[in-house]
């Protein structure tokens, strides 16, 4: 007899498809880093082997920009790559959360190498545990198409019209409102932790005083910080009853 | 800058973005018991993606007023329940749109 209610949550293929989305938005992204590597005279492969290693389109420009700037103290890059990607560490302890906690060690260590904020985003619209599965079939075409993107805009870097890339920038955020606005609707608590990062976000960013100090990467951590402290405090969420 | 230091950059860096995206997942294996920390954890995603996005957004597609436009159209079609596919694409082609009479009228 096969087990309905494990059946029931969604597994590779509603995971490939769930992908879809996702690898739509990093086309021209990766696109764009492929233009700017070569353009920084990066041969092909290098900028492949970049992009297939990092597989993070803030980071890779930033350490991008380090290098053009000749910055040669390992140390330099270590931290930089670890400041503007340092909310990973949040989502990712959210993220463990959420996923079936029969997963074991070593597929958390192969989906981790994949895990990316859209991937998050997608993922954790569905109830439940996550099965890993579903988390290594969204994982096939966004890095697909995080590889090809870069080839394509280290090849033909006029081959995407740039109307069509410019307008394609809006995906990735276009994608995350999709995720905050639903559950928003139906919790006031998370509709009150939104509110209050748009009002930090904005408050932070556009004081130059302190966007002269702090860059993007630390002021969305402080951002995410002090509102999910404040939610967690007002808000204390009911605790889950014990899975049986 | 020689190939050998630039790979050498590039490993560590990924290395370092490798443990940043995994460590938690290995090591949180189990529940959190503490409510505050739950509660902490729960709000993250929303709070993280909000201030991505914030003010972000109106800087992503080459003209504020069509990055306002694909912003407002995201936000309302997510608030009566469409998916992300379409979301992501109705965003795209308003501001798309936009961007082309922007540039046809120059405002």
């Amino acid at each position: 007899m096969e087990n309905t209610e494990v059946n029931a949550a969604p597994g590779f293929k509603e995971g490939l498809k769930d992908g879809i989305p996702i690898a739509l938005g990093y086309l021209p992204i990766a696109f764009a880093f492929g233009v700017a590597a070569t353009k920084a005279r990066f041969l092909l492969w290098l900028t492949e082997l970049m992009g297939a290693l990092l597989y993070t389109g803030s980071g890779q420009f930033a350490i991008l920009n380090l290098i053009q700037g000749g910055e040669t103290v390992l140390f330099t890059y270590a931290l930089t790559i670890f400041v503007v990607n340092c909310r990973y560490i949040l989502l990712s302890l959210s993220f463990s959360q959420r996923i079936d906690p029969n997963m074991s060690t070593l597929q958390r260590m192969l989906f981790g190498f994949f895990n990316t904020d859209e991937l998050f985003a997608v993922a954790i619209q569905q109830k439940g545990k996550i099965k890993a599965s579903y988390l290594f079939g969204m994982t096939v075409f966004p890095y697909i198409s995080w590889l090809v993107g870069t080839i394509v805009g280290c090849l033909f870097t006029n081959i995407m019209p740039m109307s069509v890339a410019v307008a394609m920038g809006i995906v990735p955020f276009a994608m995350y409102i999709a995720t905050i606005i639903p559950p928003a609707r139906k919790s006031k608590p998370i509709f009150w932790v939104i509110v209050m990062s748009v009002i930090l976000s904005i408050v932070l960013e556009c004081t130059p005083f302190i966007r002269g100090i702090l860059s993007a990467g630390w002021i969305i951590i402080i951002c995410a910080v002090v509102a999910s402290v404040i939610g967690a405090i007002m808000f204390p969420i009911d605790e889950e009853e014990d899975d049986k | 800058m020689n190939y050998q230091q630039l790979l050498v950059i590039i490993f560590i860096v990924a290395i370092v973005m490798y443990l940043m995206r995994m460590l938690p997942l290995v090591f949180c294996k189990g529940k959190i018991k503490n409510r505050f920390l739950q509660s902490f954890l729960f709000y993250v995603p929303y709070a993280v993606l909000t201030s991505m996005t914030i003010p972000e957004v109106f800087s992503s597609t080459g003209g504020v007023i069509s990055a306002t436009l694909g912003f407002l159209v995201a936000v309302g079609l997510a608030y009566f329940g469409q998916g992300l596919l379409v979301v992501a694409l109705s965003s795209t082609v308003v501001v798309f749109v936009v961007n082309q009479l922007a540039a046809f009228f120059k405002f």
